[in-house]
């Protein structure tokens, strides 16, 4: 199984663990990633907010990159999986976008190539029950909450989920990993997003109902799939715990973490040490 | 908010904002769904529902001098639960392209923005650490969140060198192409 990967610029950075640790489970798994030549940023949430064509532009120029590699594009950030999803729908519809589009970036790219998250590879094209197979160090029941926030769920033509209220599949994953996925009634609530360093306290205030509830409904831990979230969630985890005067102690992870734990490889292939909130205590049990 | 009549309703702005119908903004219900649901619904000053309304009646300037169109976190609550599937979202993105400035209380996303652009016009791919000196400079914010820089750093969750040169040319060319000098000399 061979794709071509954006890893986008968080994963270069602030989620440098989530890139270890989705490198480490795919050569586990036989998956191979080839990481797209130069790529560049999607432009994110700040293109959007100012220009549409910059925005359709900056996600085009990679995707006909990835194109000459032949192989659907596999993308781990949330945010970057939105963006690059959007903007190949946006120029599959609309001929006229993609004829200003191609006087940007150079070149003639009509939306052809399939953008897809890395869970769904890991559902559709290897299977849970494949995975299942591989697991060789169960997850022994951690209590997880999955939590997918915005990118991943919405807009509904965009989502990787089926039921974009009541998504399972982190829950499906984990599950054959050995984990006790709980339910619970935020998995796709918003966590302030991009706001976390612009409008800090709406995004303590969002982050914070999230983990309250989390807690309340039994999880050792959370389970996500974007670096925003998990930022939001981990980094600015004690300073949520002082505002509200409570201990919180929720380790995120990225599922790729667990996963990987799960296959048998070391907490220093999948970037455990680089959480801000200690796992130590969930992992001992 | 200023009262509209009958005669002063303008469909012009209605048009701009949706030229080819396909953000479904004629079609609002004011069923209040996108409201109730809204992430910012409480730090917002014009709700969902109500910026349907009012680019209806092409209320334009009350909108763009909104602190909602800056306060959308972008999220799509809204168009996920609408009735008529109305794309708020793309229409908040359209009014913040529109807008010149920002409420001061919002300035700081502006600023943001225009900070996290820079960035990758210069370099091709975001660099986190220049961008908040930079974004903390333009925005007088300079002591938030230091405490948590140095466990960033020794984490290696942030770097104090700038990405590889590999896709600056290209970058740096789609934006003379598209914002060309906008935006680019604050
Ligand atoms: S949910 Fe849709 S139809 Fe109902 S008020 Fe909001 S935009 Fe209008
Ligand atoms: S996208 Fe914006 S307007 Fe819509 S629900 Fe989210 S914050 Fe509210």
């Amino acid at each position: 199984m061979k794709y071509a990967f954006f890893p986008g610029c968080s994963l270069e950075s602030t989620a440098r663990d989530f890139q270890m640790s989705t490198l480490a489970v795919a050569q586990a798994l036989g998956i191979e990633l080839q990481e797209i030549p130069d790529w560049s940023c999607c432009g994110s949430s700040p293109a959007h907010s100012t220009d549409a064509l910059l925005a359709a532009s900056l996600p085009a120029r990679n995707l006909a990159a990835a194109r000459r590699l032949e192989k659907d594009v596999v993308v781990c950030c949330a945010a970057c999986y939105s963006r690059l999803a959007a903007a190949n729908k946006a120029l599959a519809d609309d001929e006229n976008l993609r004829i200003e589009v191609s006087k940007v970036i150079g070149e003639m790219y009509g939306g052809t190539v399939r953008v897809r998250h890395f869970l769904q590879v890991l559902r559709e094209d290897l299977g849970i029950a494949e995975i299942r197979k591989l697991v060789t160090r169960s997850l022994g029941g951690l209590r997880v909450a999955c939590y997918y926030g915005c990118l991943l769920t919405r807009p509904r033509e965009l989502s990787i989920v089926s039921d974009p209220e009541d998504p399972q599949l982190m829950e499906e994953l984990l599950a054959a990993a050995g984990a006790t996925p709980v339910e619970w009634p935020f998995k796709t609530e918003c966590c302030g997003a991009s706001f976390s360093i612009t409008r800090t306290d709406t995004v303590k205030r969002l982050s914070g109902e999230i983990l309250k509830m989390a807690k309340e409904s039994g999880a050792d831990c959370v389970v996500v799939a974007c670096p925003l979230c998990q930022n939001n969630l981990d980094l600015r985890q004690a300073d949520i715990a002082a505002a509200i005067g409570k201990e919180i102690g929720l380790p995120v992870f990225y599922f790729t973490q667990l996963l990987g734990r799960a296959l048998g490889l070391s907490d220093e292939a999948l970037g455990i040490g680089k959480l801000m909130t200690s796992p130590e205590k969930v992992l001992a049990r | 908010m200023s009262k509209a009549t009958l005669h002063s309703i303008d469909s012009a702005f209605l048009l701009e904002m949706d030229p080819d119908g396909r953000l479904n903004l004629a079609s609002c219900l004011q069923c209040g769904r996108c409201s109730s649901g809204c992430t910012m619904r409480l730090e917002t000053d014009i709700l969902p529902h109500q910026l349907n309304r009012m680019v209806a009646l092409g209320l334009t300037e009350q909108m763009l001098s909104s602190k909602a169109i800056w306060a959308c976190v972008s999220c799509h609550t809204c168009v996920s639960r609408c009735p008529m599937k109305v794309d708020t979202p793309t229409l908040i993105d359209r009014l913040r392209q529109k807008a010149k400035a920002a409420p001061k209380e919002m300035d700081r996303v502006r600023i943001f923005n225009e900070a996290f652009l820079a960035s990758v016009r210069r370099f091709g791919r975001v660099w986190e650490f220049g961008l908040m000196a930079a974004y903390k400079t333009r925005a007088r914010d300079f002591f938030s969140d230091l405490g948590k820089l140095p466990a960033m750093l020794r984490k290696g969750k942030l770097s104090l060198l700038p990405p590889p040169k590999g896709a600056r040319k290209a970058v740096a060319t789609i934006f003379n192409r598209t914002i060309g000098k906008r935006r680019a000399a604050k």
